[in-house]
């Protein structure tokens, strides 16, 4: 690789820890974040458990210190944001040439649905402050301006593998050398848009998600928000870096809009071609965070993609959707934070709720907190609707 | 590195232009309608075509255009990429799949609530299999999408990538493709902003 792009520092908030240590905990302790909807309205309260970051937005809003307007994804975003920066041991923000990348699928529509219910009733009503940031680019300039970064700013919106394109599209950033720190990640929060979509589509579960369990039958949907600091090798030298992104690429399935080819195609070349990017052999990888749903379609494109690239001895895997619920374009972000720290700690993480392996696979996810590993490279799956098929590698020094 | 645009499609006003020239034009204002008629005049069987919103439709026809002639001399379809951009999102369906949630929701508006749904349409349609991305930005930014395309070339990322806008809400409709190749073929036009700013005209 021509120049280094290096992990200084990552955040994240989701529906186990309000930061990064609250969720290694969680992982450690065993403590998925699925329960009974609270903070979201829906009919659907009963019926579907949902990882909901366990605070309300006037919580959220004085510990962003921002205005209780503020959609709920926004203030995600800037406190995951704020955390990544505050650990990444770089100075102040307008000490360099900084960029945000953000990815998201909802932005703003939490509030808008609180718009849209007094205005559907009467077209006279509604608060428009509840409706102006809908749009996702919206959100990450509302983060942005209060971050205070303005030399570059962009918005990845490429459903549930947009997280790892804005990693991708940050590394380039720098490694084209057009800034020396670049803030990337995602956030999604809860909204009834999507929890009746997922509905539609029939692939929630009504159970605590059980990733590549023979009997798992869908997802739970999550809200969250992470962010990573990348920077320069000339930057990485006066700091301490978690490790090295080595190796990123993005594929595209072509087989269909919402479900995965029965051999995971662009699952596989997704893979092999971030192996070859990193210019290191799949037995190098020392664990794989998966992309890991819970679906019956997704696990099983997965697993015989993985078995295709590893062969019958995979690296260690494990799904850590299965404590945070499926948080859409937010997945990739958390995934990834959560795989630059576990070299960085060398730690892997338990798969909650796994107890039959699928009979159709040779592939059992890891079951428990494991530490003390040395973890020379990670790699974090992350596959969206429309075929968009995404694979990232971490790697210690080199 | 060398590049051109082997092949460029604009579709706006009721008209189809292809490398500068029209291709095809309907008197139908609607945007349904007018993208039916397409379907229509390129006397292909694809089902799926009807099962997409106006966005999807709006691409796929943009693609097909773009392709003519030209799909052949792809050498590897593995690595040819997308980029696309719009200002709307996928705003248009989300409505419709909104108003669908009054009743029951539907999962076949639910799937198009997304604007890189439109990417996936175009590579299941003509296989293509590397990077894709979309990004939505105010309005067409040409230099950047230039830079972009430029870059992913230099990193190897594709072998050959479409690129473009593809914008859809309500009524109004414009979409602007261009292919670009690493080697000169079909329009021949080296992969300059001035020459995507001419082809955009």
């Amino acid at each position: 690789m021509s120049s280094g792009v290096w992990i200084a520092g990552g955040g994240v908030i989701s529906g186990i820890g309000m930061n990064l240590s609250e969720c290694i905990t969680a992982f450690e302790k065993m403590q998925p974040g699925m329960q009974e909807m609270k903070y979201l309205e829906s009919i659907h309260r009963k019926t579907y458990p949902v990882a909901e970051v366990k605070a309300g937005n006037d919580l959220l809003a004085s510990i962003a210190a921002e205005s209780i307007y503020w959609s709920r994804t926004a203030l995600l975003s800037k406190i995951a944001a704020k955390e990544a920066w505050q650990n990444s041991g770089l100075s102040e923000i307008s000490a360099y040439k900084v960029g945000f990348v953000s990815a998201s699928t909802v932005g703003g529509m939490d509030r808008t649905e609180y718009f849209m219910e007094e205005y559907l009733h009467d077209n006279s009503r509604g608060r428009l402050r509840n409706a102006i940031y809908h749009d996702c680019g919206s959100i990450t300039d509302l983060v942005a301006e209060s971050l205070g970064i303005e030399d570059f700013i962009s918005t990845i919106s490429t459903a549930c593998s947009s997280g790892a394109n804005a990693l991708m599209y940050a590394s380039r950033l720098i490694q084209s050398k057009m800034l020396d720190v670049v803030i990337a990640g995602g956030a999604d929060s809860l909204t009834r848009f999507t929890l009746n979509g997922f509905n539609a589509l029939m692939i929630l579960d009504q159970e605590p998600c059980k990733p590549f369990d023979e009997n798992r039958k869908g997802l739970n949907l999550g809200e969250g928000a992470a962010y990573l600091v990348l920077v320069s090798d000339r930057l990485a030298e006066k700091l301490q870096p978690w490790c090295r992104l080595s190796g990123f690429a993005n594929a595209n399935d072509a087989f269909h809009q919402t479900a995965s080819s029965p051999e995971g195609i662009g699952n596989f070349m997704a893979m092999k071609r971030a192996l070859e990017k990193a210019g290191i052999k799949p037995e190098d990888i020392d664990y794989i965070n998966l992309h890991g749903t819970g679906t019956a379609n997704n696990d099983s494109s997965e697993a015989q993609a993985i078995l295709n690239l590893f062969g019958n001895t995979p690296p260690p895997l494990s799904s850590t959707k299965s404590f945070t619920g499926h948080t859409l374009a937010a997945s990739g972000a958390l995934e990834a934070v959560f795989s630059a720290y576990a070299i960085k700690e060398g730690i892997i993480f338990p798969n909650a709720h796994f107890a039959t392996p699928m009979s159709n696979f040779a592939i059992s996810p890891v079951t428990s907190f494991l530490k003390g590993k040395n973890l020379e490279h990670v790699m974090s799956n992350s596959f969206g609707f429309g075929g968009n098929c995404s694979s990232l590698i971490f790697s210690k020094d080199y | 590195m060398s590049l051109y645009i082997t092949s460029a499609v604009i579709i706006r006003n009721q008209t189809v232009r292809k490398n500068g020239s029209v291709a095809f034009q309907s008197s139908e204002t609607n945007v349904h309608l007018f993208l039916r008629a397409i379907y229509d005049y390129l006397e292909v069987s694809y089902t799926r075509f009807h099962k997409m919103d106006a966005l999807n439709k709006l691409g796929w026809a943009a693609a097909e255009f773009l392709l003519q002639e030209i799909e052949s001399g792809f050498v590897d379809k593995e690595s040819a990429g997308i980029v696309l951009a719009n200002k709307s999102s996928s705003l248009d369906t989300d409505e419709r799949f909104l108003e669908s949630t009054k009743s029951v929701a539907s999962p076949a508006l639910f799937v198009y609530t997304l604007p890189n749904i439109v990417l996936g349409e175009i590579c299941i349609r003509h296989g293509l299999k590397g990077e894709n991305t979309f990004f939505v930005t105010p309005n067409f930014d040409i230099t950047f999408m230039h830079d972009y395309t430029e870059q992913l070339f230099e990193s190897e990322a594709v072998n050959a990538c479409i690129i473009g806008w593809a914008e859809q809400y309500h009524e109004q409709y414009e979409a602007a493709f261009y292919l670009v190749q690493k080697s000169s073929m079909g329009l021949q036009e080296p992969f300059t902003i001035k020459a995507l700013e001419k082809l955009y005209e």
